[in-house]
């Protein structure tokens, strides 16, 4: 099925991952923020309700996270002093995520200037904070942390999808049924993926 | 550790707030129940917008909407619409043949319907009439305008909480609701299509003095 061997597509991972080094990230971080901010751009993702959430949301958490290279590792050493086991980034990250998916701030963020900053500095603060807490969480807290986070978007989605109403104004109703389905396959996607990387940690 | 559990607390405590903010106090989750709790808690004034129409000798919305000192419902529509619009429409002449009974009945009801179109560029005062009368719309009871300005028809939806988009085969998606104005022009309440009965006994209502 898969042309390369799986030793040789590792390798080719790990020499990307060598090549982004930490200057680099911050210039992708920045490069990817700018075209966020682009208004043609930044039309263009709003103007789709699944993009919207399932494009726009997610470059402005990897554009955080990828701000993270940037830290010393005294800031790192000073952010993990209040983040043990990686509580607090993922409590914040989770919050954020959370408080994002009513329906209301979709709407908002398109005719209110600062709440659509708010929003997108929480992203970004939430993508800083998941990479920062990850690898400390161990698989325990991320269990957790999945095990709360992907349901209810599993749940978002599935309501996004029955709801025969439009519960945004701006957006129609099959955009929103197709914004439900792509919420369901992220959250069991991601749900795959992190038991797939944890039964391979097992083994 | 101590400190980890005092930021995690800080910043759930922080969502807790922003989200009800977000909700009014957890009450309302899309954008247009917000508006209706706004509109209900604090009512909001039309712009003076001029409008031309089908029966109508006023030339702006909030002389339109102070004349005889009633109570007037409010739809917004188009008359090119072919879904929404329809149901819309019955509503009203199911709202008309009310009033009509009212004033039979010799009450006054001070009750009044308007529809106003959203699509000023194509619904003129003469298509609004045309449509009007397919509704069999009476007059006396019933009006129809336009917001023959764009930047003011603009300036209207803006302010009412209205939003129209296209819906990419040619007709528009809108947050149809009943609206409810008082006679300074204010839009009072909102009611949703499903509450026919309940924007007009609110109405009434309104119109024998009832308070807000």
């Amino acid at each position: 099925m898969n042309g390369l061997p799986l030793p040789r597509w590792r390798a080719l991972v790990a020499a990307f991952v060598s090549r982004c080094t930490p200057p680099r990230q911050v210039l992708l971080a920045v490069a990817v923020m700018a075209l966020l901010l682009v208004p043609a751009l930044r039309q263009w993702l709003t103007a789709s309700m699944w993009r919207h959430m399932v494009l726009q949301f997610p470059l402005w958490l990897v554009a955080g996270a990828l701000l993270v290279a940037g830290l010393s590792p005294v800031a790192r050493s000073r952010i993990a002093r209040w983040n043990a086991y990686g509580i607090s980034g993922l409590v914040g990250a989770g919050t954020v995520l959370a408080v994002l998916m009513v329906p209301r701030v979709l709407d908002l963020a398109l005719v209110s200037a600062p709440l659509e900053a708010a929003k997108c500095t929480a992203l970004l603060l939430a993508g800083a904070a998941l990479r920062l807490s990850w690898k400390a969480a161990g698989l325990l807290v991320q269990g957790f942390f999945l095990g709360n986070m992907l349901p209810m978007t599993a749940v978002v989605g599935q309501l996004y999808i029955d709801s025969p109403l439009r519960l945004c104004n701006a957006y129609l109703l099959d955009d929103q049924a197709r914004l439900g389905a792509w919420l369901v396959t992220a959250a069991a996607l991601l749900a795959l993926g992190w038991l797939a990387q944890v039964a391979r940690r097992m083994s | 550790m101590l400190r980890t559990a005092f930021l995690a607390c800080l910043v759930a405590l922080a969502g807790y707030v922003s989200a009800s903010w977000l909700t009014h106090d957890f009450e309302v989750w899309t954008a247009e129940g917000a508006r209706r709790l706004e509109v209900a808690q604090q009512p909001v004034p039309v712009p003076p917008v001029s409008i031309d129409g089908w029966g109508i000798a006023a030339e702006r919305l909030p002389t339109l909407l102070a004349q005889g000192g009633g109570i007037t419902l409010v739809d917004f529509v188009y008359t090119r619409c072919q879904t929404v619009c329809l149901s819309l429409g019955s509503s009203f002449q199911q709202f008309q043949a009310a009033l009509q009974a009212d004033r039979a009945a010799g009450k006054s009801p001070m009750v009044r319907l308007l529809s106003i179109s959203f699509d000023g560029a194509y619904d003129s005062p003469a298509v609004l009439q045309a449509y009007a009368s397919k509704l069999d719309a009476d007059p006396t009871v019933w009006n129809w305008v336009r917001v023959p300005d764009t930047a003011e028809q603009q300036k209207l939806l803006q302010r009412l909480g209205v939003i129209v988009i296209p819906n990419g085969v040619g007709d528009y998606e809108h947050n149809a609701a009943f609206l409810v104005f008082d006679a300074q022009g204010r839009m009072v309440r909102v009611f949703d299509l499903g509450e026919q009965q309940l924007a007009l006994d609110y109405a009434r209502h309104l119109a024998k003095g009832g308070r807000l």
